[in-house]
């Protein structure tokens, strides 16, 4: 074995090797590098608001709840009696939920809850 | 890294139109995958309790509890089963707002632990991990509504 073969072996093999994993390990991190909160610093981003899905509430009932398979625009289920009216395009109505009265301010009585520092 | 939105300018502004949306850039708090956590964290506990929560992330001004008491009130739907959860990390404040329904379910106790565990995950920089257990802890001590009302 040569000098150059020795150190191509022993040297260049191994340096490979761990600079293979060196990038796989530090890569992805590097690639999607974004500003991680951290406590103290300041919090520049605009307010938002996240809201479940408006078919998860119990009083929004959604997918597979209408009786029949959807023949409409809608993708959900047809829904017929009391609750057809929000279905249909009409106006009117008991039903106070509309999408124009969804942002009305609508205090909820004596409210409840916790705080929490850190 | 494939994008969930299409961000290429497609704009025809001038000088005296302003950019279009996709041309202000995208306020990125959370990652995609992050994003998808809340989204799913938020939807399931909604759907098991019967519940309406929903997650405010930003400034909450000073009085803390009052701001949070009245963007309670624009929360949507019937606001006595929503339950606000406003995360302030500027502040380093977490308020949780119960309506009057939910807080039968939902005691002050309760809520109290759950943004224990919140702030505990808040104080490690975990802003998504804590939001997305706070939000089981909710939901599991509330658990399912004693009738379903369609």
């Amino acid at each position: 074995m040569t000098a150059a073969e020795t150190i191509l072996v022993f040297v260049a093999a191994p340096l490979a090797v761990v600079l293979l994993l060196a990038l796989l390990t530090i890569g992805p991190a590097a690639r999607n590098r974004r500003p991680r909160y951290k406590p103290g610093q300041p919090w520049t981003h605009e307010p938002v608001w996240y809201e479940p899905h408006p078919e998860a509430t119990g009083h929004g009932s959604g997918h597979g709840d209408g009786e029949t398979a959807a023949i409409g625009s809608s993708v959900y289920g047809e829904r017929h009696g009391a609750d057809a009216a929000a279905t249909h395009a009409v106006s009117g109505g008991p039903s106070a939920d509309g999408a124009s009265a969804a942002r009305a301010p609508r205090p909820a009585g004596p409210l409840g809850g916790a705080r929490g520092t850190w | 890294m494939t994008r969930a939105l299409e961000v290429e300018s497609h704009d025809t502004a001038t000088h005296s139109t302003l950019p279009a949306r996709t041309d202000e850039g995208i306020d990125q708090i959370f990652s995609f995958r992050e994003l998808a956590r809340i989204d799913e964290a938020l939807t399931m506990s909604s759907r098991e309790t019967g519940l309406r929560f929903t997650l405010y992330v930003g400034d909450l001004g000073t009085p803390t509890r009052a701001r949070a008491e009245e963007l309670h009130a624009y929360s949507g739907g019937n606001t006595a089963e929503a339950v606000l959860i406003a995360v302030s990390p500027g502040q380093r404040v977490v308020e949780v707002v119960t309506g009057s329904a939910a807080a039968r379910r939902l005691p002050d106790r309760a809520c109290a632990l759950a943004v224990l565990s919140m702030t505990t995950a808040f104080a490690g920089g975990d802003l998504v991990g804590g939001i997305v257990n706070g939000l089981r802890q909710l939901s599991d001590q509330a658990g399912r509504p004693s009738h379903r009302h369609h």
